[in-house]
């Protein structure tokens, strides 16, 4: 039978993300495929290049918007491992608990456009409607609901006072009701059961030999957390538990994702109950030690790699950021490809793609040229602000 | 000893003095090597050690070449470091070795241009597709600054 190539994307209704995939089918089933993520490349690893560490915080924050807590988090470890210096502790319990508050939007942000993915637009109106708990307590804590730009070299921008301690367990028990819900709705509901189980199939041997990571290679039955294996920040003291699930497919990744949200709300009592007392920042100088340093992650995607080489100046010699997506584009044209028993029909393309939680902003971080407008022009800090201001009315 | 200390002499056990440089810090193993111990090293830190999981690799122009790092590791991340030389930068693909190195190595194809033989798949990745070949933005050479002609693209 003759195949046809099918492109779908850079912009298209069903993937929401600048990606091209180029699908080889044959009748409705897919049989080869390629990608071509150079839509979005910013340059911002150059970029860093050119700015010192403090100035490139807001800068890497803005790689992606989803997970731009875990950027944040992220690049502060990695730059604080230059000096010899310790964090207060109740610093890397503030950060987590952002973190973790981070991670509870992505993953309910997720639910909700899987579920949209597979026609279930209910729980798409639900799980976003839970998700604005979620963002009203990150604006209260960090002044922003999404860049937060919550984690400063040296510690955490601002403090949690005991009251806002009491809303924001008052909100967990309403996310974690409304979690156990939605496991629930997960688990029983046929429709969610049809459109996911043995779609998007990513055997183990798969997962590890393309180094997929985070909910991906965790939903095929491979406990690999970054929290646990590599702890930062608090996350050596506070005890959580590693969600696995065997089934290897879309079915698993939702039921990851969603019994990760309990986790996350466990700990983030745990976190708030067992707060250190004590400065929450600390005055770094400009220049780090020469040296490198290297920070893993776990962003609500996945591992997420930060990596930097000094010279003792206060810019960075070299700065690599490695996104989740980027590692587990592999995955993606494993299970795109499947064979036999779970090959892929064209239909459960969208859904199987999202999976992955993609993200092609973050994979391909790189520069921004207006290469129409041969102009270029500064705003001064005042204009700024003033449209900061404009925005937040 | 800690964890980090033994694994450095098992590994020192096997390749000796073919390990130019060693760092240790918490979790974290830094070694370098030869261009043409590389592959070898890498073959035995996935099959011997176990280290399936190839995090990132790294490409850096420094002074005296150009600097691929290969960072592998589950728990403890073991970073395979090795320096080629800057004019006509060419190592081993790991592609055979680990399927994931795949869009790791394009994406130094683009930013560096370094060489990798025996990629299965060397095509661009990250830059667009009418982005001149001999051009890469992570080189120390290329200026952030607007030094490329503005290309007119039509349109209104």
């Amino acid at each position: 039978m003759a195949t046809f190539d099918i492109p779908i994307g850079p912009q298209h209704p069903a993937l929401p993300e600048p990606l091209l995939l180029k699908l080889e089918v044959e009748g409705e089933t897919v049989v080869g495929v390629d990608f071509d993520v150079s839509y979005m490349h910013r340059g911002i690893e150059k970029l860093l290049e050119t700015k010192t560490y403090f100035q490139g915080l807001p800068l890497v924050e803005r790689i992606c918007g989803i997970c731009n807590a875990a950027h944040g988090l992220c690049y502060t470890l990695n730059v604080e491992k230059l000096y010899d210096k310790e964090i207060p502790p109740r610093a890397q319990y503030l950060r987590l608990i952002v973190e973790e508050l981070s991670r509870i939007h992505s993953h309910l942000l997720w639910l909700g456009v899987a579920a949209f993915e597979i026609g279930f637009n209910t729980m798409f109106m639900y799980t976003w409607r839970d998700r604005e708990y979620v963002m009203d307590m990150l604006e209260a804590i960090t002044g922003n609901r999404v860049t937060t730009e919550y984690s400063q070299i040296g510690g955490v921008r601002r403090d949690i006072s005991p009251e806002l301690a009491d809303k924001l367990l008052k909100t967990m028990n309403v996310v974690e009701e409304r979690t156990k819900y939605y496991i629930k709705v997960a688990l029983t509901e046929p429709t969610i059961a049809k459109r996911t189980q043995g779609v998007g199939y990513l055997s183990p041997e798969d997962a590890k030999s393309t180094c997929s990571v985070g909910p991906i290679i965790r939903a095929s039955g491979i406990k690999f957390d970054i929290r646990a294996d590599d702890p930062y920040a608090a996350h050596e003291e506070v005890p959580f538990n590693v969600i696995t699930y065997d089934s290897c497919d879309v079915f698993g990744r939702v039921v990851v994702r969603a019994q990760e949200l309990l986790e996350c709300v466990n700990m983030i009592r745990y976190a708030l109950k067992n707060l250190p007392s004590g400065p929450f920042r600390i005055k770094l100088p400009m220049k780090p030690n020469a040296g490198e340093a290297l920070t893993r992650v776990e962003a609500p995607r996945g591992e997420l790699l930060h990596y930097t080489l000094c010279e003792g100046t206060p810019k960075p010699y070299r700065y690599k950021v490695r996104t989740p997506t980027l590692a587990n584009l592999g995955a993606l044209r494993a299970m795109l490809t499947s064979k036999g028993r779970y090959v892929v029909n064209i239909g459960d393309v969208p859904i199987i793609y999202g999976s992955i939680d993609p993200c092609i902003c973050c994979t391909a971080r790189v520069q921004f040229i207006d290469i129409k407008k041969d102009k270029t022009w500064t705003w001064t800090l005042d204009e700024i602000r003033n449209r900061s201001r404009r925005m937040r009315v | 000893m800690s964890f980090e200390e033994s694994f450095l002499n098992e590994v020192k056990s096997v390749f000796g003095e073919k390990i130019i440089e060693s760092k240790l810090f918490k979790r974290r193993i830094f070694l370098k090597v030869n261009p043409e111990n590389y592959y070898k090293l890498i073959e035995f830190l996935v099959k011997e050690k176990g280290l399936y999981h190839l995090e990132t690799m790294t490409a850096t122009e420094l002074k005296e070449g150009i600097e691929i790092i290969a960072h592998l590791g589950v728990s403890t991340s073991v970073s395979v470091k090795t320096i080629l030389d800057k004019n006509s930068p060419k190592i081993v693909s790991l592609c055979n070795l680990i399927p994931g190195a795949e869009f790791y190595e394009r994406e130094i194809m683009d930013l560096l241009g370094v060489v990798f033989d025996g990629h299965p798949n060397p095509k661009r990745f990250v830059l667009p597709q009418d982005w001149p070949s001999d051009i890469h933005p992570l080189r120390k050479s290329f200026e952030t600054r607007h030094n490329q002609p503005l290309r007119n693209v039509g349109g209104e």
